[in-house]
């Protein structure tokens, strides 16, 4: 079996004493920073990039992946402990992370956090060895009127996610859509709601606003709480920390799911990640007897969000290794990175440099079990920040996101920015709106708008473009699903009423 | 500073004074990190070459260098900031073609002068615009593709990393000087408007080479012709777009170090200095730039470099004037 070949060359560079030390400090190192409010895997790899130019290319991009998943597992710690969410799928882990830590269930969470990020982790690692060339040529075959039709589709499925009011979570898209229009429009190069600030030039920072939404805005409101807050205080006896076998049986149908939606979604650039996460959700939430639990701690939650996010940044390597595309702006870190240390790539990196190649592959895996024996110790640690007195705490996280804004662009203005988000973000919560669906109208917002405006560029204005590509129908007809499956048993209900 | 006070007899000893202070202060530098602003984002040709040039340069200075990627508006938005920041010689810029000449013009108020604003202090290198096509295409040479566009006028897709970008205007030059009528269709950087042609979005686009390179080599792009004067080293079969039949085509990015107006000038040619012979000497570094796409070029003085800014203005200002979409 030359599969099986290949990964036992690849496992033999990966495990070989220094190469297994770069990929364990590259995972500690993006934990640890991950864990900071506002420093995702983007400004992790950024940061720390110049240390691997010092090591042999090997070794360098195994610990830029190693710190690309050690960053990511920290924003979902935080996450759920603090409702401090740093990326888009740490949004969406927090929708039901955070109710379970509060009801003394953080331990489960997070174990389970990265149990699923292992098993997602391992079968996109699979499809990666496999399959990687004829993903990346399905993956073009993505094109701007595709790519608008799938957007919108997953727009419609964010609006779906909310619990409660429809309106409201449609409301709070088009809401993320306006915000992000602010900036400079990318087809005319004109800018727009910047009020002549340069500071809103490149638009409102996305990071900036999910912290102010989620973080600022958690705070915000147990302040206001005062002693009604829900605290968790007492011991949590050690076998409490692990998932319960109820735990582990109903997350796995919802692991499965997520991580298939993730693999696919991955491959393509720039929307895919983000959008994975929030269709794994809303997936969940249909498919479950009982959506009600959803938000208030369900299991599948966390699970289906974070097994679509670990599977979806796996074969987001895929257009990057075999096409020598970026996907998105950390994958584009990471190519430079390669082309910085004479690793070119496209297909033949898998002929050219099979050992790179496959002692990559094998370390993806070797770094989610690093992952999951460096995590599984420090939940304890983790749990531990729970029981620190507000008082202390609140301060402590309003200076950390302080910092962290600060430090994003080294603009004071993005710490005025986040402070007022939490405001609207505290409003958010009084009014029963969630804003998660509001960060995906504001990630997806002007990528809808330039796939669009290109789409019709390219039709010369004929607005069949949409229907008569096969690829671009399906996302057209599912987004008729979507509002479909939501708006039917009412209709139903009203048509039956008025029949009888 | 000194400048302003010598026609003052009576404080002539001012000068003096802030001189020797000047030169006390270089010549400790650089004791500590120093600030790089890439005005594109990472991973772009700008980051690489950029990155590329910058390792070895701090090794050489024995400073660390912070690499700072400040995208937007065709690399305006990080110049701008660049021109604005402290000149104490801890915060350098990677300018190109792009920032210093296109955008310049492009755009209505960058908010700052290319010249003015900025100590230019060496080249370190120039990348041919490349026109690409998808290797299953019917477009096999340079003709090809003006043949094909002048019989279907308007019928062909040209791309490019953003409306008044280089890859724009390159294009758009082309097809002025070509009499070709296609349609422009704007991506968000170099590696989308890549990618469309590998998917076949587009027909055709006059890619920065460290962009394509690697698709080139890997078969995924045909290379039709190279906007430099001479062939590039790394495709020699590839005729230039002027041997291919385009009379006085030229589109090249260049890229260089900056620091901002009124740094210290024993700074300027420290700097000056380091780069010009890291870029004239190692051969590491010429091959790591070989290796992105890029030939190792440098300036004969920092007023040589503002020299070359100016011509690059005044041509682009002809074309941008020229054409008026």
């Amino acid at each position: 079996m030359e599969f099986i070949d290949h990964l036992a060359l690849g496992f033999g560079i990966a495990l070989s004493p220094e190469t297994l030390m770069y990929c364990f400090i590259g995972v500690t190192l993006g934990t640890f920073i991950g864990v900071l409010p506002g420093i995702g895997p983007l400004a992790t790899i950024g940061l720390l990039l110049p240390v691997t130019f010092h090591l042999p290319p090997t070794e360098a991009i195994i610990m830029i992946a190693g710190l690309y998943y050690g960053a990511m597992y920290g924003g979902s710690t935080t996450a759920i402990l603090l409702n401090l969410p740093g990326t888009a799928a740490s949004v969406v882990v927090a929708l039901d992370g955070h109710p379970m830590a509060q009801q003394g269930r953080a331990g489960p969470a997070l174990v389970m956090t990265t149990l699923v990020s292992f098993a997602a982790a391992c079968v996109a690692i699979v499809i990666i060895a496999l399959f990687a060339p004829p993903l990346a040529q399905f993956a073009l075959r993505f094109g701007s009127p595709e790519y608008f039709s799938l957007m919108l589709a997953g727009l419609l499925g964010a609006a779906v996610l909310v619990n409660g009011s429809l309106i409201k979570g449609i409301a709070m898209v088009i809401l993320g859509l306006l915000l992000g229009m602010v900036g400079q429009d990318v087809t005319s190069g004109i800018p727009r709601f910047t009020f002549g600030s340069m500071s809103l030039y490149d638009g409102m920072g996305f990071v900036v606003v999910i912290i102010g939404l989620f973080g600022l805005a958690e705070v915000l409101n147990n302040v206001a709480l005062g002693e009604k807050r829900e605290r968790f205080v007492g011991k949590v006896p050690w076998r409490d920390l692990v998932p319960t076998r109820k735990d582990l049986r109903d997350s796995a149908g919802a692991t499965a799911r997520g991580t298939g939606l993730g693999s696919l979604l991955g491959l393509l650039p720039g929307a895919g990640p983000a959008m994975s996460t929030f269709a794994a959700y809303a997936v969940e939430k249909k498919v479950a007897k009982d959506p009600s639990r959803f938000g208030k701690g369900a299991i599948e939650g966390i699970a289906a969000p974070e097994a679509a996010n670990n599977a979806a940044a796996q074969t987001s390597f895929i257009p990057t290794l075999s096409l020598g595309v970026p996907g998105d702006a950390t994958m584009a870190l990471i190519l430079g990175a390669m082309m910085m240390h004479g690793l070119v790539p496209g297909p033949q990196i898998v002929t050219s440099s099979p050992d790179f190649f496959w002692a990559l592959i094998a370390s993806f895996w070797i770094g989610n079990l690093l992952l999951l024996i460096l995590n599984l110790p420090l939940v304890g640690i983790w749990i531990k920040m729970l029981s620190i007195p507000y008082r202390i705490m609140f301060p402590a996280i309003v200076t950390f996101i302080s910092i962290g804004m600060y430090s994003l662009h080294l603009e004071i203005f993005d710490v005025f920015l986040a402070a007022g988000f939490g405001l609207v973000g505290y409003l958010f919560i009084k009014l029963r709106c969630e804003a998660a669906p509001l960060l995906l109208g504001l990630i997806l917002g002007p990528m809808v708008e330039e796939n669009l405006r290109r789409s019709m560029l390219i039709s010369r204005g004929d607005f069949s473009i949409f229907f008569t590509r096969p690829i671009s129908l399906s996302f057209l007809i599912l987004a008729v699903f979507i509002i479909a499956i939501v708006l039917g048993p009412g209709l139903y209900r009203r048509w039956k009423a008025r029949a009888a | 500073m000194p400048m302003l006070i010598k026609p003052l007899a009576t404080l002539a000893a001012i000068p003096a004074l802030s001189m020797m202070i000047a030169t006390t202060a270089a010549a400790d530098y650089p004791e500590r990190e120093i600030r790089l602003i890439i005005p594109f984002g990472a991973g772009g040709s700008t980051d690489i070459v950029g990155r590329t040039a910058g390792q070895p340069l701090s090794d050489r200075l024995g400073q660390p260098f912070v690499y700072e990627n400040r995208g937007g508006a065709g690399g305006t938005v990080g110049t701008r900031s660049a021109s604005t920041a402290n000149n104490n010689g801890y915060t350098l810029s990677v300018g190109s073609t792009s920032t210093h000449a296109v955008g310049y013009l492009v755009h209505d108020d960058v908010g700052y002068h290319p010249i003015d604003d900025f100590e230019p202090i060496s080249l370190i290198a120039e990348t041919p615009y490349v026109l690409v096509v998808h290797p299953d295409s019917d477009f096999h040479s340079v003709q090809d593709v003006i043949d094909h566009a002048q019989e279907n006028p308007g019928d062909m897709n040209f791309g490019s990393a953003g409306a008044g970008s280089t890859t724009h205007l390159s294009a758009l030059m082309f097809n002025d000087m070509a009499d070709v009528d296609a349609v422009h269709i704007p991506y968000e950087g170099n590696a989308e408007a890549t990618t469309a042609v590998l998917g076949r979005e587009i027909d055709y686009l006059f890619g920065s080479f460290p962009a394509v390179y690697s698709a080139i080599q890997n078969e995924q792009l045909r290379a039709l012709g190279v906007g430099t004067e001479n062939r590039a080293s790394q495709l020699p079969d590839v005729p230039t777009v002027e041997e291919a039949g385009v009379d006085g085509y030229l589109a090249t990015l260049w890229l260089g170090i900056f620091a901002p107006a009124g740094t210290d000038d024993d700074i300027v040619a420290q700097l000056h200095g380091e780069i010009a012979d890291m870029i004239e000497n190692d051969e590491a570094v010429r091959e790591a730039l070989r290796d992105n796409g890029a030939e190792p070029v440098f300036s004969e003085s920092p007023d040589d470099f503002a020299t070359l800014i100016e011509s690059e203005i005044e041509r682009y200002r002809e074309i941008v004037d020229n054409i008026d979409e």
